[in-house]
């Protein structure tokens, strides 16, 4: 047997009291039990009012994630002596997902993440009529989209991304992670459309690249590789009047030239018209030595090798 | 109030597949879940949806009639079972259409399909391990593109009827906002899964508690076959989690304690591929005589090889890892038979609609249609959810363009509203959690994969005890908001009614037949229980009924693997 502490988020608006605050559990419980069966417990035991989310308890419903110790996980696959183990404590918190706001106790109110999951268009749009049988597509073709299509939408990645603390209209991982399963389903047709639908504001530029979302994904299916493969989508599609695709564009030429990144060319590039008049920030660069004087600066001497990089990356998206 | 031409409860396979073919038939339907439609227990099925495609070696929809009205244990109806066979590959198909991510044949590109157990041929479509999740989303994505309105969250506490006695609508909570709401229809169709629950351990989802099946019960809905229990040969010993049956169709070996493989005492042909109800019991036999361990026996994986494990079975990996502390890459994963599927269900005809009931119909595993008699083949069950779903949607969407306006009774929230208050008023009780612990425990103990007259009487009477006590059970939850104690304690009002059924079904079947195998009475008695039990619920009591079982051209033979 082992015993744990239980540090549980709690917020109960039905009481009047519109404050969230943590309340301690203790609870006796077998060596092997998870996170979500000790909140049972907790819940059958001794507070019936604990709200949680949860379903299938087998890793594949999505509905119980939260964070523990500040990690997003899922509850039900989360041993509750590896946790302790890894945060070398014998109390634990359970708090609910970030960028959500709570509806009672760990139960959060995802409409937003809903409703963005809609706004991708996470449906096959095919052309033409459907064959009579099954449409023939290649294995690899198929498994191109295995990963994306192993989302089971918990919203661990969404919980984690900063790119929506910072912008909660940002369309975030989950939604991309379906975007490139339908961009890149060899059966859809709408290739085009999808990389300007997710390239628009808040979209796919609007990435931080933290990776926080490949990290703490408990299916591994890395929602950052997908928005990655869907900026690459964009450029074989030539949607690239986006402000962040030419920001991407004009660091591929800047290393592509000189082998390395030239500040005054890449901002000059990404928005030549306002960029010209952003004078402030370009004397702070000039202060700290990132700006050189001439734009026409010497190219490092390993240009080869970079140029190289660029084409093996480029073959392998 | 609310109201809609169509209102399906459940957003499972069935349930969204019923609201799909609804929608494409030209009425109003809306979808009721305690869920999210992606949280359904159909997302947790694994390997695979069975249909004669003859992708891999020549088939046909003769063999998988034959093959399921065999593995039913011959009291399956065999026009169903022709339906659901014939309609097979075009649900497939459809499926395929909508954008189901199928794994697919190296070099011809159509779909590929492995064989599964009581199946003469590799019939079985799959999508890696993650066929019921793919389909799931798949068709939740038509229910998206459709925009078919979509009620989250909203449990359901009461099926409404008129004066005439014709299913009008439901009553249903809305737990977000604290809201008890009447949604009005024409037709009301069923969709909300399996029983699983009234056990431990179960392969099934916490939420799968038989919400339909009790609704219906309460209103005089008969329940059919409900003393059939399939109990899922390979369930982690841990929690009784699912792993695959594709596990074996990719080449899975069982093995006792001694590294014997012993499917070859009891069944020579086909080994680990024998039906689930065949293979429960040798697992249950060898843990028994003292050849298991830690009541557990193991499945080897280990000879498939790592790349194999990662392409067929990746989740199968992770979950052996997460609960087991198991990597089958490298050694055999300890298994026991659990609660799996439930073959019976709300009574219906071929098109889903309850004969007691007009208006009302049901589909998927809370429906007894019945296609899986006593023993249901793997890979069947997403296949009857979506063909039985498309059926019963396409019945209620004619059914509800004829019926007139419904004269919804206006005081039908009000009544369940003071039903809960008072139930929320109520002090100095016992708890829902002790009471579904105990019943779980029972009808593991006692009404398991061997049965018998005495054991079955003691669960008969643990049951009634329950059903007791239960009247005056409490709700720590006072609140509105998200109350899942009080949720909980409605659905274990329900688990309550379907073990009473489940328990009184199997004392009166005596002989053994599929997953129902009766110790005292071992052997199949064709001549007076070729028959569906039918349980109705009478003040409190459950009585039997029985109907006979329709055959077109399969002579019941004996079963052998």
């Amino acid at each position: 047997m082992a015993s744990t502490t239980f540090r549980v988020f709690r917020f109960q608006p039905d009481s009047g009291d519109l404050e969230s605050y943590h309340q301690d559990f203790s609870l006796d419980h077998e060596e092997k039990t998870t996170v979500l069966d000790a909140l049972l417990r907790i819940q059958n035991e001794q507070d019936g009012t604990l709200a949680v989310r949860y379903s299938c308890r087998s890793a594949i419903c999505g509905s119980c994630a939260c964070k523990v110790n500040g990690k997003t996980v899922l509850a039900c696959m989360t041993q509750v002596e590896e946790a302790k183990a890894e945060s070398g404590s014998s109390t634990l918190q359970v708090d609910p997902i970030g960028n959500f706001a709570p509806i009672k106790d760990l139960v959060v109110d995802m409409t937003s993440f809903w409703e963005k999951f809609k706004a991708v268009k996470p449906y096959l749009i095919p052309d033409g009529p459907a064959p009579q049988k099954e449409r023939l597509v290649p294995k690899a073709a198929m498994e191109k989209v295995a990963k994306e299509s192993a989302c089971i939408l918990c919203a661990a990645c969404y919980s984690e991304c900063n790119s929506l603390a910072a912008d909660p209209e940002f369309v975030g991982p989950a939604a991309f992670a379906w975007g490139y399963r339908f961009a890149a389903d060899e059966r859809d047709a709408q290739r085009k459309n999808r990389a300007k639908l997710y390239s628009g504001q808040h979209g796919i530029w609007d990435c931080t690249r933290c990776m926080f979302c490949n990290e703490r994904c408990p299916k591994g299916v890395d929602p950052r590789d997908a928005i990655e493969k869907l900026g690459a989508i964009a450029f074989q599609e030539k949607v690239t009047k986006d402000k962040g695709a030419r920001h991407a564009k004009a660091f591929l030429i800047s290393m592509r030239t000189g082998g390395k990144l030239n500040e005054q060319l890449v901002g000059g590039l990404t928005d030549p018209v306002g960029g010209a008049f952003n004078a402030p920030l370009a004397l702070r660069m000039l202060q700290k030595g990132k700006l050189p004087a001439s734009p026409l600066t010497h190219r490092v001497k390993n240009r080869d090798q970079v140029t190289k990089l660029i084409k093996n990356v480029k073959e392998t998206i | 109030m609310r109201e809609h031409d169509v209102v399906v409860v459940g957003a499972g396979l069935a349930g969204m597949r019923a609201a799909i073919a609804a929608h494409e038939a030209g009425v109003d339907v809306a979808l009721v879940t305690k869920l999210h439609p992606v949280r359904s227990h159909s997302g947790a099925a694994q390997g695979g949806i069975n249909a004669a495609l003859g992708n891999e070696t020549e088939d046909n929809t003769d063999n998988h009639t034959f093959d399921t009205v065999k593995g039913a244990d011959y009291i399956g109806d065999q026009d169903a079972i022709e339906i659901l066979c014939e309609r097979a590959p075009l649900e497939v198909y459809q499926l395929e259409h909508w954008g189901a991510v199928f794994s697919r044949q190296e070099d011809s590109g159509k779909i590929a399909q492995r064989p599964f157990g009581g199946a003469g041929f590799p019939r079985t479509c799959y999508a890696a391990d993650l066929t019921g999740l793919v389909i799931l989303h798949t068709l939740y994505t038509v229910v998206v593109k459709y925009n078919i309105p979509t009620y989250e969250e909203w449990f359901v506490t009461d099926l409404v009827t008129d004066d005439d006695g014709n299913a009008v609508g439901v009553v249903a909570y809305d737990m977000i906002h604290g809201k008890i709401e009447t949604i009005g229809a024409k037709a009301v169709v069923m969709a909300t899964g399996g029983a699983g629950r009234v056990y431990r351990p179960s392969t099934n989802a916490h939420a799968s508690t038989g919400d339909a099946m009790s609704l219906a019960l309460r209103k005089g809905v008969p329940l059919k076959d409900m003393e059939f229990m399939q109990f899922h040969p390979t369930t982690l010993a841990a929690n009784g989690v699912l792993v695959t049956e594709g596990a074996r169709g990719e080449g899975g070996y069982l093995l006792n304690k001694d590294g014997e493989r012993f499917m070859s005492e009891y069944a020579p042909n086909k080994l680990e591929l024998a039906s689930r109800d065949v293979v429960s019991r040798a697992e249950a036999t060898e843990i028994q005589e003292g050849r298991g361990i830690d009541g557990c026996v193991l499945l080897d994986l280990r000879h498939l090889g790592r790349d194999r494990i990662m392409e067929r079975l990746p989740q199968i990996r992770e979950l052996a890892i997460a609960f087991a502390g198991t990597d089958p890459i490298e050694e055999p994963i300890p298994i026991r038979p659990g609660a799996h599927y439930h073959m019976g269900g709300v009574h219906v005809d071929n098109w889903g609609a309850a004969p007691h009931m007009p208006g009302l119909f049901a589909a998927g595993e809370c429906s007894c249609v019945s296609v899986h008699g006593a023993n249901r083949l793997g890979g069947n069950s997403l296949l009857e959810a979506v063909v039985f779903g498309a059926r019963a949607g396409e019945a209620s969407a004619a059914y509800a363009q004829e019926a007139p306006t419904p004269h919804v009774p206006g005081n039908a929230a009000d009544e369940t509203q003071a039903r809960i208050e008072e139930l929320l008023l109520r002090e100095n009780g016992p708890r829902q959690g002790e009471i579904r612990d105990e019943l779980a425990a029972v009808m593991q103990e006692k009404v398991g994969v061997f049965r018998e007259d005495a054991t079955l009487r003691e669960a008969k009477a643990k049951v009634d005890e329950l059903k007791a006590r239960f009247q005056g059970v409490t709700v720590d939850d006072k609140g509105k908001t998200f109350n899942t104690d009080l949720i909980h304690t409605i659905e274990t009002g329900y688990l309550l009614d379907l073990a009473d059924c489940m328990v009184t079904g199997a004392i009166a079947r005596h002989e053994s037949r599929g997953a129902h195998s009766r110790t005292d009475f071992p052997d199949r008695d064709d001549e007076n229980w070729m028959m569906h039990t039918l349980a109705y619920l009478d003040d409190g009591e459950i009585r039997l009924d029985y109907s006979p079982v329709t055959m077109t051209k399969y002579e019941p033979q004996v079963r052998s693997y």
